[in-house]
């Protein structure tokens, strides 16, 4: 999931959990059952699970692009000092070559 | 967001705030309700006045108890519990109150009360009654009364609050049989 997409997933929970409660509320409210509000909320909440929570492709619409990768121009200390614990000769011959 | 696991944890936990916040609405909506509830209450007949050893008075009254409740019932109400009592009040003992019926109302369609029912009126009968007040009083004779009834509204969600419908003007017989 990239940057857009977790925006999306958000704006699409908040709006459809917000918007199942009010229409839970409004129907519970006028058909005189608190059951059935309930009832309306909780299949609110397993459609915004659907919605959200697997990877779905639209949340990958906007492709991360990576710079490219950067080389260093020393070796590192830690392939230094494995040379040297390995106590080979020519380390400083084979630095001396680059 | 960026994993699923959060994504669950996300869901839920603004999921429950929002039923927290559905829950405390339809519990406000209550306070817009105005119930007409319909009460009559009538003794039909007064038994013999007794005095028992202990210095305790007792009497036996035939109740009519009539109640349309239906209109307490909103869509945030699980059940009422409705109780008649016996309410006098004396300088030397306070306000007494002693519980003759009580029953639980559970379903709208069930809210229409019509009994007729036999009660004593013992005076050691409030300590086990509902809002009982110590009391050491004397005598039953020629006690103005009244009947109230009181309805405990219980909700699914939201507060719990009692309200009451009280019938004045009931005396007990002067003398003992």
């Amino acid at each position: 999931m990239d940057w857009e997409g977790q925006r999306l997933a958000e704006l699409l929970m908040q709006y459809i959990l917000l918007g199942s409660a009010l229409v839970a509320f409004l129907m519970g409210y006028v058909s005189g059952s608190f059951s059935s509000m309930i009832y309306v909320y909780l299949a609110g909440v397993v459609v915004t699970f659907m919605a959200t929570v697997p990877d779905w492709p639209f949340f990958n619409r906007h492709p991360f692009t990576w710079l490219e990768p950067l080389y260093a121009e020393k070796p590192s200390q830690r392939v230094l000092a494995r040379q040297q614990a390995a106590g080979k000769k020519g380390v400083k011959s084979s630095q001396a070559r680059r | 967001m960026y994993s699923w696991i959060l994504r669950v944890n996300t869901v839920l936990t603004l999921s429950v705030t929002v039923l927290a916040a559905l829950c405390a609405v339809a519990s406000m909506t209550d306070g817009l309700h105005r119930p007409s509830p319909a009460v009559e209450l009538k003794v039909l007949n007064v038994g013999p006045l007794e005095r028992l050893r202990n210095g305790d008075d007792r009497i036996a009254l035939t109740l009519s108890i009539k109640a349309d409740l239906e209109s307490v019932f909103t869509w945030n109400t699980k059940q009422l519990f409705v109780f008649v009592a016996a309410e006098y009040w004396s300088p030397e003992e306070g306000f007494n109150q002693i519980s003759l019926w009580d029953t639980i109302i559970e379903k709208k369609e069930n809210a229409k009360i019509d009994q007729q029912i036999k009660s004593k009126m013992l005076r050691k009968a409030t300590r086990v009654g509902y809002f009982t007040y110590p009391f050491q009083g004397k005598d039953l004779r020629g006690r103005d009364f009244n009947l109230t009834m009181y309805w405990n509204v219980m909700p699914i969600s939201g507060a719990f609050f009692t309200d009451k419908a009280v019938v004045p003007g009931f005396q007990l017989p002067i003398s003992y049989n």
